[in-house]
């Protein structure tokens, strides 16, 4: 306890100097919250976007589709496994689809398309597809008057083939069974526009891509949403030991390539910010080295009357993590009601930004206990790190010579 | 009598070439007993300093050994002899030497912190001392609030608290006008009597030295003279 209150009066010997090495280490560890802030807001923004737009939390295929799709690669008892998804508590929504390349044909022009066919009021409740229309309207599975399936596309297909709301859509691909599969489908939506990533699509509801596929009840993707962000992976582990036979994976998972390149960001980002409070550390570092020149005489005193040297090494280690901690406190003031309006309201970008191939416009930060946490851990390592050459340098004074100094 | 600390052949000599080195002290055999109040006089350079420092373990000797009640002290180094000190020897130094940011109640007590006395012990001996050294009710004072007299009037009780077996006091009044100076050997005197505590210090005050009951005399380094009054 005297020690800690040795450590304390001592930081407040020198005001000035002190003042001026807390504002250093607090405005560094505010400029660190920022920064995690804003990687982690942007990257929570683009996993949100995804995760809602198409991928889920978790999604079932059967054997490797993920990697190598083919149309028989089938989940055959949906139904099935809808009812058992649909009891698990963590989990909100799911949705069944089907995904199959067909060429588009409209009176005039063809076009490739990808076809992927929905549960229609599942997939309203687990993506974002109901939103993406910008013109007409949501379908549904029935038939119209003529017997025609009605189908949503993407506004590129409907560029390309030059057709509108209402017009007849012709797509030709392979069925399951390996037959010719052909159907004409009438245009009710356009989604997005024409540099969306969907405006080479054609959603048609499941049951007539089944058919048209013949597929009969099976489909090649469960798409599922969980009332937790942070719990795929644990939710992925334990469907998967409920269904050995298929193939459960984790956004991690489907999405890899962008995940992987987001860790790789993150460290970046925590090696660069870990390079920053490094450098002002060797500020802090002068700091610390002046305050054990100008007590030499001090330090002499506490060893002759029997302080070990590790004591007084441990003192100047007391010292600086304590400035560092008052200077954190002081940073986490400035930096937590900052970052709670900057996560809450954020800011428009100028020009819109590239993020793991997602296009972002807006920017929000993220609250979380790694943003605050990280930097605090960071610099209070770093604190300790510094006081070790300047503890050292004080254990070591002899107390003979340390009273000869002025 | 027993030596509580006693000093065969020492030698301290600085710097390496021949020509140049100084012998600081040299093969200075002494002994000291329990409860002396003994002054190591002598005019500056004459090394009362080093043989100060070398008795209290804060330098090393050259040659030779110094012993404080049967352990060599000479060889230590580190933490054991930090341990040492803290428990067997008191300092009482030339400029006071206080930690500026502790009260004087928080100097006296340091000691015993290190020491590992509990909470209510430390109160009780720091209250105990201040008294003996006449300084109540200036406890929560910090070294800048107080005179010089009282300054080494807490250095005192700092070095006495302990409970050493031999207090070291290097030119303890020379920082003090006379009459502080005087005031201050005497209540030394007073302490060694009532506790029978061993003194040994430095000076080379007239005035000071005649309150002392043996004076060593040295000069270049060794004993010229070794006197009981």
């Amino acid at each position: 306890m005297l020690l800690l209150k040795l450590a304390f009066r001592n930081i407040f010997r020198q005001r000035r100097r002190s003042l001026l090495t807390a504002l250093s280490l607090g405005g560094g560890y505010i400029l660190c919250v920022f920064s995690f802030s804003l990687s982690e807001g942007s990257y929570n923004s683009a996993i949100s976007f995804f995760i809602l737009d198409h991928t889920g939390h978790i999604q079932i295929h059967q054997d490797d589709y993920l990697l190598r799709p083919k149309i028989h690669k089938t989940i055959d008892d949906p139904q099935g496994l809808s009812e058992l998804l649909d009891a698990n508590d963590e989990i909100i929504s799911h949705t069944l689809r089907v995904f199959a390349p067909a060429i588009a044909y409209s009176d005039t022009d063809n076009a490739p398309a990808r076809v992927i066919g929905v549960a229609l009021e599942r997939e309203r409740s687990t993506s974002t597809l109901a939103v993406k229309i910008s013109a007409g309207v949501y379908i549904d599975d029935t038939l119209d008057a003529e017997g025609y399936y009605s189908a949503m596309i993407g506004a590129g297909i409907a560029n390309n083939l030059n057709i509108g709301l209402d017009d007849e859509l012709i797509l030709i691909s392979q069925g399951a069974d390996g037959s010719i599969a052909n159907d004409i489908y009438i245009v009710r939506a356009i989604v997005g526009d024409r540099t969306s990533p969907d405006r080479a699509t054609v959603f048609l509801p499941l049951i007539a891509a089944q058919e048209f596929l013949s597929m009969v009840d099976s489909v090649h993707e469960i798409s599922i949403l969980l009332q937790d962000d942070g719990a795929a992976r644990s939710v992925a582990t334990s469907l998967q030991e409920q269904l050995p036979e298929l193939s459960v994976a984790p956004w991690q998972v489907v999405e890899s390539t962008f995940y992987q390149s987001m860790q790789a960001d993150k460290q970046g980002n925590v090696f660069f910010m870990g390079f920053i409070i490094f450098i002002v550390f060797i500020g802090v570092l002068n700091t610390v080295l002046m305050s054990v020149l100008e007590r030499t005489r001090e330090f002499g005193v506490l060893k002759a009357i029997g302080s070990r040297p590790f004591k007084i090494a441990l003192m100047i280690t007391c010292e600086t993590s304590l400035l560092a901690s008052l200077s954190l406190i002081a940073g986490l003031l400035v930096s937590v009601p900052f970052t709670a309006w900057f996560s809450a309201v954020g800011f428009e970008l100028a020009e819109p930004m590239n993020i793991g191939g997602i296009v972002m416009s807006h920017m929000t930060g993220e609250m979380s206990l790694y943003v605050f946490g990280a930097p605090l851990l960071l610099i209070i390592f770093f604190a300790i790190i510094i006081s070790i050459p300047a503890g050292i340098r004080a254990a070591r004074i002899s107390p003979t010579e340390a009273m000869r100094s002025h | 009598m027993t030596a509580v600390i006693s000093t065969f052949e020492v030698c301290r000599y600085f710097g390496d070439d021949q020509e140049t080195m100084v012998k600081a002290v040299d093969r200075v055999s002494i002994e000291i007993e329990r409860g002396e109040f003994t002054a190591i006089v002598g005019p500056s350079g004459s090394g009362k300093t080093t043989l100060l420092h070398l008795l209290g373990g804060l330098d090393n000797p050259t040659s030779g050994s110094v012993e404080l009640s049967g352990t060599n002290i000479a060889d230590m180094s580190g933490a054991t002899l930090s341990d040492f000190r803290r428990d067997h020897i008191g300092f009482i130094f030339q400029s006071y030497n206080l930690i500026p940011v502790f009260s004087a109640e928080e100097n006296i007590e340091y000691i015993m912190l290190l020491q590992g006395v509990d909470a209510s012990e430390r109160k009780r001996r720091v209250a105990d001392m201040l008294q003996q050294v006449g300084l109540e009710g200036l406890g929560n004072r910090r070294p800048n609030k107080l005179s010089g007299g009282q300054q080494q009037r807490v250095a005192i009780a700092r070095a006495m608290v302990s409970r050493p077996q031999i207090i070291l006091a290097d030119e303890p009044t020379a920082n003090l006008d006379s009459k502080n100076g005087i005031a201050l050997l005497d209540l030394m005197k007073e302490l060694n009597q009532q506790s029978k505590m061993t003194f040994v210090f430095s000076t080379h005050d007239e005035k000071i030295m005649s309150r002392a009951s043996r004076l060593i005399h040295m000069h270049d380094g060794e004993i010229e003279l070794d006197e009981l009054r």
